[in-house]
C-alpha cells in the first residue's frame, strides 16, 4: 500500500467546485414542465407492518422466509442458546466484543464469553484481517431490526467494524425484542437528522447468496453462509 | 452487411442455439413467477409503482437543485464529488484517481454503469489490475464474454460452460458442481478482497438529502468492495439521485420484488462518506463520479421518463422476445425492453434503428416495470425517430404503401389486386405467397378478403334505394 499518495486536499480547488457547479446548472429545464410533477407526501399507506403489530412473529418469519436461522432466547438463557449453536457448527475460534447501542453488552459480551471458554472455544475481540479472515464465527449485536422483511440493521460505529458480519463464514447476531421496528419505513426514524448517519449501514436480509450458475441457489458467495438470530425476549 | 442483417443473424443465432434458449426460458420464467407472488404479498403494490414513478418524475424535473443538494451532502460526510461529462472523462477521472492515490489492485461491484462506460480495459491499460466480484460477472471477466442480462448476466450460460472457463483460467480442478464452482471463485476473490486498495461500484440510488449511496446486492460483492480497499470510488448516473431517505423504502420495496423475487436482497448497504476517524474499517477516501454520458440530452426530449429507469431487469424477464432471443442478439449493453430504448439514446452516433423491432408491443414490459415507464409507447416513437435508419428497401416499401393508401384509386386498385393474386388454402385463409409477401406469412396467416368489398356492398345498396 502507498499511504504516502493521499492527495485528498487536491480536489476541492475552487476550480473543481466552479466545474461541477457548471455541470450540474447545465442539467437545468431546457423545456419547462408542461405540469410539473410534485413530491408526494409518504403517509401509512406505505406500510406494510402496522406499527403495533404482532412483529416477533412477523421477525421470525420473515427471517425465517430469508434463510436465517431465529432462536428465541431470554438474556438469562442467551449464552446457553449461543454456546449449542458453537457446538452444532462447530465453531472454535469466534469473534466476540461488546458493542455501545446493542444487545450485546459487556455484561451480556462477558457471560458470552465465559461460556464459550468453557467450551473450549478461542475468542478473539479485535476486528483485524488476522481474526476476521481465520475464526469460524463472528457475534455481533445490531442497531434494529426489521420486522416486515427479517432485516438486521447493522451499523459501522468505533467498536462495530463493517468487515465483523461480512467476513467469517458465519454471523450470529444477538437481538433484543425492543430493538424490533415494524416497517422499512420506520427506518427513517432510526436518525434524527440525516447528520447522524453512520458511514455505513447495512440491512442484511439473509445470508451470503448467489443464484448465477444455472439458477442454482448457493449460500455464503462472499459473505456469511449461514445467519443466525438470537432474538432476546423479557 | 447493413445492421439490420447482422441483427437479424444474431437472432437465428441465439435462436439456434437450444442450450442457451431453453437456460434462458427456465430462468426468466422463474424470475417472472416470483415476481408476482412476491409483490402480490405486498399491501398495496400499484400504490408503490405510482409513489415510485412519481417521486422518481419529480426529481428529474427538478434534477439541478437535488444534484446540488447530494453534492453538498457527500462533501459534507467527507467525500468528493466529480462531474463527468462522457464516458471517456469518466474513464479518465478514475485512471487519474488511481495514479493520484498509487491504487494498484481494484475490485468492482457489478455495475451496469461502469460496463456502459467501458471502465475495465481503461484501468488496465493504466496498469491496475481489475476483478469483478459478482459471480457472473467474474466468470464473464474469466471467460471473455459479455454480460447478457442486466441482474443475471451469465443467465446464457450453463454449468459446462462455466466449469470449463474456471478450470482453464484459474487452473482448478474441473467441476461442474455450481456449489463446488462457487467455493472456488469465494476462495479466488478473498484473496483479492484482503490486497485491493482500489473500490469501484456504482449506485441503485443516491439519496440527495444525507448524500447517502444505495448499493444492493445478494453475494455481498458490494459490501466487501466498499469495505476492504482504502479508496471507494462510485460512478453514480445522474438519474440515480432521489430526494429523501424516507424514499429509499419505497423503491427497496419494490426493487428486489421486480427483480428476483425477494422482499429485500441480502444485503442493501447505504453509504454516507469516507470512514469516520474512530470506525474500525472501511475506505478512507470516497470519490463520487457524477456522470452524464447523454443523459443530459435525454432528459431534456421525448423520452426523458426512461431515466426512471431502476435497472431491475423486470421488462427483460417479461418480454417475449428477450426470453426467445437473449441478451446478446441485441448486441449492447442493455438489453431487452428498456435496452432498446437506452442504447439508442445513449449512443446517437449507432446505427440501432432496429432495436426498438425487437418487440411486439405486447405491453408485458410495462405491466412489469416498477416505476411506470411507457416501454411500447416509448418504443414506438422510437421506431419513429429512427425511421431515417433503415435500409431504402425497408424506406421505399413504405413509400409506396403510403402512395397507395393516399388516394382511393390505388387503394381500390390493391384491393382488387389481394382479391387477385392472394392464394387461398381452401378454407378461407393465405398462407404461402410470393416473392416478399413469402417471407412475411411464414409466421402469419392472412384472412381470404370477402368476395366483395364494402364499398361494392355499399355501392349496391345505393344503387337499390
Amino acid at each position: 500500500m502507498n499511504d504516502a499518495g493521499n492527495p485528498s486536499t487536491a480536489f476541492d480547488t475552487a476550480a473543481a467546485k466552479a466545474e461541477l457547479s457548471a455541470f450540474i446548472a447545465a442539467l437545468g429545464p431546457r423545456t419547462a414542465a408542461v405540469a410539473p410533477t410534485p413530491l408526494p407526501e409518504l403517509g401509512e399507506d406505505i406500510r406494510d407492518v402496522a406499527a403495533d403489530g404482532a412483529l416477533i412473529e412477523r421477525f421470525t418469519a420473515a427471517a425465517a422466509a430469508a434463510g436465517m436461522a431465529v432462536h428465541r432466547a431470554t438474556p438469562a438463557s442467551c449464552a446457553e442458546v449461543l454456546g449449542r449453536i458453537v457446538q452444532q457448527l462447530p465453531a472454535r475460534h469466534v469473534f466476540l466484543t461488546a458493542q455501545a447501542d446493542t444487545a450485546l453488552t459487556p455484561a451480556l459480551a462477558e457471560a458470552l464469553g465465559d461460556t464459550l471458554r468453557r467450551l473450549g472455544v478461542r475468542l478473539n475481540s479485535t476486528p483485524d484481517d488476522e481474526t476476521l479472515f481465520t475464526v469460524d464465527a463472528a457475534i455481533t449485536g445490531v442497531a434494529a431490526a426489521v420486522a416486515e422483511t427479517g432485516t438486521l440493521v447493522c451499523v459501522s460505529a468505533p467498536d462495530s467494524a463493517r468487515g465483523a458480519s461480512l467476513i467469517p463464514p458465519v454471523h450470529v447476531a444477538v437481538v433484543a425484542a425492543g430493538q424490533l421496528v415494524a416497517d422499512l419505513c420506520d427506518l427513517r426514524t432510526l436518525w434524527r437528522t440525516g447528520a447522524d448517519l453512520p458511514a455505513n449501514v447495512n440491512l442484511i436480509s439473509g445470508p451470503s447468496k448467489t443464484a448465477d450458475i444455472e439458477g442454482v441457489l448457493v449460500t455464503g458467495m462472499h459473505g456469511p453462509g449461514q445467519v443466525h438470530v438470537i432474538l432476546l425476549d423479557g | 452487411m447493413s445492421r439490420s442483417r447482422e441483427f437479424a443473424a444474431r437472432v437465428r443465432r441465439a435462436l439456434a442455439d437450444e442450450r442457451v434458449t431453453a437456460a434462458m426460458r427456465g430462468t426468466t420464467w422463474r424470475k417472472v413467477t416470483a415476481r408476482a407472488e412476491s409483490l402480490g404479498a405486498l399491501r398495496d403494490p400499484e400504490r408503490l409503482r405510482d409513489l415510485a414513478a412519481q417521486i422518481k418524475q419529480h426529481t428529474l424535473e427538478r434534477l439541478p437543485e437535488y444534484l446540488t443538494q447530494f453534492a453538498r451532502q457527500v462533501q459534507q460526510a467527507g467525500g468528493h464529488v466529480h462531474p463527468a461529462r462522457d464516458a471517456a472523462a469518466a474513464r479518465r477521472l478514475v485512471c487519474d484517481l488511481a495514479r493520484q492515490y498509487g491504487l494498484k489492485l481494484a475490485v468492482k461491484v457489478k455495475s451496469m454503469t461502469t460496463e456502459e462506460i467501458g471502465l475495465n480495459a481503461a484501468l488496465e491499460a493504466a496498469g491496475v489490475e481489475v476483478f469483478e466480484t459478482d459471480l457472473g460477472e467474474f466468470i464473464i471477466q474469466l471467460d471473455h464474454d459479455r454480460p447478457s442480462h442486466i441482474v443475471s448476466p451469465i443467465i446464457h450460460k450453463d454449468r459446462r460452460q462455466v466449469a470449463a472457463a474456471m478450470a482453464r483460467e484459474l487452473g482448478c480442478a474441473y467441476t461442474e458442481d455450481p456449489i463446488a464452482l462457487t467455493r472456488i471463485a469465494r476462495a479466488y476473490l478473498r484473496d483479492v478482497f484482503r490486497r485491493c486498495d482500489l473500490g469501484i461500484s456504482g449506485t441503485n440510488f443516491a439519496v440527495a438529502e444525507t448524500g447517502t449511496l444505495c448499493i444492493c446486492t445478494n453475494e455481498g460483492n458490494g459490501r466487501m468492495s466498499t469495505t476492504r480497499p482504502r479508496v471507494h470510488v462510485a460512478i453514480v448516473g445522474i438519474e440515480k439521485i432521489i430526494p429523501r431517505l424516507a424514499d429509499l423504502p419505497v423503491f427497496l420495496k419494490l426493487l428486489s420484488r421486480s427483480s428476483t423475487g425477494q422482499p429485500l436482497g441480502s444485503y442493501t448497504t447505504l453509504i454516507t462518506g469516507p470512514k469516520r476517524p474512530a470506525d474500525r474499517d472501511g475506505p478512507q477516501h470516497l470519490h463520487v463520479i457524477l456522470l452524464d454520458n447523454g443523459r443530459a440530452d435525454i432528459l431534456a426530449g421525448p423520452f426523458a421518463e426512461v431515466l426512471r429507469c431502476v435497472r431491475c431487469g423486470a421488462c427483460l424477464n417479461a418480454c417475449p422476445v428477450y426470453r426467445r432471443i437473449g441478451g446478446h442478439a441485441y448486441d449492447s449493453v442493455y438489453p431487452g425492453p428498456i435496452g432498446s430504448l437506452l442504447t439508442p439514446l445513449l449512443d446517437a452516433a449507432g446505427d440501432h434503428y432496429d432495436l426498438p423491432f425487437a418487440s411486439s408491443l405486447c405491453g408485458a414490459c410495462q405491466t412489469a416495470c416498477p416505476v411506470r415507464i411507457d416501454l411500447p409507447g416509448l418504443l414506438l416513437r422510437m421506431r419513429a425517430a429512427l425511421h431515417g435508419g433503415q435500409p431504402w428497401s425497408k424506406r421505399a416499401a413504405i413509400r409506396l404503401w403510403q402512395w397507395a393508401m393516399g388516394s382511393a384509386a390505388t387503394y381500390q386498385l390493391g384491393q382488387r389486386a389481394m382479391r387477385a393474386f392472394l392464394a387461398d388454402d381452401g378454407a378461407g385463409w393465405t398462407t404461402r405467397g410470393a416473392g416478399p409477401l413469402s417471407r412475411w406469412l411464414e409466421a402469419r396467416d392472412l384472412q381470404r378478403p370477402p368476395a366483395r368489398s364494402f364499398r361494392q356492398i355499399w355501392e349496391e345498396y345505393l344503387s337499390r334505394e
